[in-house]
């Protein structure tokens, strides 16, 4: 079967993704993902594309695609630097493209990772109800492993037509230079000392470079009262978790299913998305939150996007 | 005790031991949540304790932790009947030269390593919980004559298809890799080279029996 495109430079971390699985979370599988869930599920809404269709995840640019068919693609997330053949292209739009031409994503002046939709969704193998890589988890082929220079990739409706589209500015999510991330206090909050519970909600925290798919890693003034837990305990999206050297992380897409340390509470899913933009550096605070705001934001974005109960 | 960890999600922690007992109650109160709840999207039983995941268009915080509640009450009265489907069967060599704590833990034990190899092969486990690596199950529970708590500081290199004991737990290690359990046996590294059945072979709540084979039918399987 012939290519529709071939990736000639994927980068340093280019991916399939989709929203992730949910079937082999008892199993202990990863839920996977694309970490800018809200920039996936635009690219694929560009296109008139089903919110779960897989689609590519780059990080920090260094991507180039070479066409083999007259085709619609779609590019969202931020900060990426998209050009067809040397023009620049723009972001969170739909791009049209003909035979032979190349799409180049750069490393644009902010966030972290760029999403690139095809019509009809790549077509590519799925496992446990999703076509996400996890790296960490091994799962075979492409589910398992980036990309590769001379990846051959084919979508399900290459001739699928539909309108040059731009997503306007006001619904284009910035990259704030700062992030303020609503937390659900929970697990072992209350068994940390009243120190170190106001130290997670006072300090200014900064992403340290030690964060990727896994989990969003924070420098700081360390805390001192992790409580031990004696059995790994299962683990919601966006868990705080405290590991031995006394400092927070939050737990992204490629998260274990269980964790045996303590843990603060879990941040608003949605927030996982800034995070996902989120460069090295980046300061980041913590805010109490009620759980029912979060959960109206959740239920309001799933019905936006189209997204089910399935998976 | 129920504790709502996020915004769509319940956190049940069972009063009882997290051992085989504890999971048989854990998975039938997931199987009474699943139908006293609606729109449950994820259920992660591991020991004591079942994480509940919802929808945000139907998850109210009150019904759930009523509806959680009433369930958890029924499976402490008594312990729920569990239909825990075919074992898992693996084979083991347990040979001191492919597991290097096998001798001290029987010196420890005070039992001869064949004895030890018998004890440990002879019990059918449950799945306690799945987790700590891909593929990975804390199965329980061991014969308390051969727990052994886990090695003070961990290995750098545990090999693959290692067998290891934490106290009344037992495990295999699915990919080589840092570990701190204490080594008695092997399985051929073969049964972890296909990525899906390393990682689906295990769900909490099934069974594995583990079949002593000796080093040159662990050699056959090695090729």
């Amino acid at each position: 079967m012939n290519p529709h495109g071939v990736v000639e430079r994927p980068g340093p971390f280019c991916t399939i993704q989709d929203l992730g699985r949910r079937s082999g979370r008892r199993a202990g599988l990863a839920p996977g993902g694309a970490m800018d869930q809200r920039a996936c599920l635009w690219a694929n809404r560009l296109l008139e594309n089903d919110p779960a269709a897989a689609a590519l995840e780059i990080t920090l640019g260094g991507f180039a695609l070479r066409f083999a068919v007259e085709t619609v693609v779609a590019v969202t997330g931020a900060g990426c630097a998209a050009a067809l053949d040397g023009v620049e292209a723009g972001s969170w739009r739909t791009v049209r493209v003909r035979p032979g031409q190349l799409l180049r994503l750069g490393y644009g002046s902010s966030g972290m990772r760029a999403y690139l939709a095809f019509p009809g969704g790549l077509d590519v193998t799925t496992a446990f109800g999703s076509a996400s890589a996890v790296v960490r988890d091994g799962l075979p082929g492409l589910l398992g492993r980036c990309l590769r220079a001379g990846e051959p990739l084919r979508w399900h409706a290459p001739g699928h037509r539909c309108p040059v589209r731009r997503l306007p500015g006001e619904l284009i999510p910035p990259v704030p230079g700062s992030l303020t991330i609503p937390l659900v206090t929970g697990y072992e909050w209350a068994e940390f000392s009243r120190d170190d519970r106001t130290r997670l909600l006072d300090a200014a925290w900064t992403l340290d470079p030690a964060s990727d798919r896994t989990a969003s890693c924070l420098a700081g003034p360390a805390m001192t009262s992790g409580p031990r837990v004696l059995d790994s305990t299962p683990l919601v999206d966006g868990t705080v978790q405290v590991t031995g050297d006394g400092l927070p992380l939050v737990f992204m897409r490629d998260r274990p299913t269980i964790g045996g340390y303590a843990k603060l509470g879990s941040v608003d899913p949605i927030a996982l998305d800034d995070l996902a933009q989120a460069r090295p550096g980046t300061p980041v605070r913590f805010v109490r939150a009620e759980p029912d705001v979060l959960r109206g934001a959740l239920a309001r974005r799933e019905s936006f996007f189209g997204i089910g109960d399935e998976g | 005790m129920i504790t709502f960890p996020g915004p769509v999600s319940a956190l049940v922690t069972l009063p009882v031991p997290a051992d085989r007992e504890g999971i048989a109650r854990v998975l039938g109160l997931e199987r009474v949540a699943r139908d006293a709840l609606p729109d449950v999207r994820v259920k992660i039983p591991a020991f004591n304790r079942l994480l509940i995941e919802g929808s945000p268009h139907s998850w109210d915080p009150v019904d759930v932790e009523a509806r959680l509640s009433a369930a958890a009450k029924e499976c402490l009265l008594e312990v729920p009947d569990i239909e825990p489907g075919d074992p898992v069967s693996l084979p083991v060599c347990y040979d001191p030269e492919l597991a290097p704590d096998l001798e001290d833990l029987s010196a420890s034990a005070e039992l001869g390593v064949a004895e030890v190899a018998r004890l440990h092969s002879r019990t059918t486990y449950v799945v306690l919980a799945t987790g700590f690596a891909p593929g990975f199950a804390y199965l329980g529970d061991v014969d308390p004559r051969i727990a052994m708590p886990r090695l003070r500081t961990p290995r750098r290199r545990v090999e693959t298809g290692s067998v290891g004991i934490a106290d009344r737990r037992t495990g295999v290690y699915p990919a080589a890799g840092p570990g701190g359990w204490r080594l008695v046996g092997r399985v051929p590294p073969a049964l972890f080279e296909d990525p899906v059945e390393r990682i689906a072979r295990f769900r909490p709540g099934g069974t594995v029996e583990f079949r002593m084979i000796d080093r040159r039918a662990y050699e056959a399987e090695c090729g």
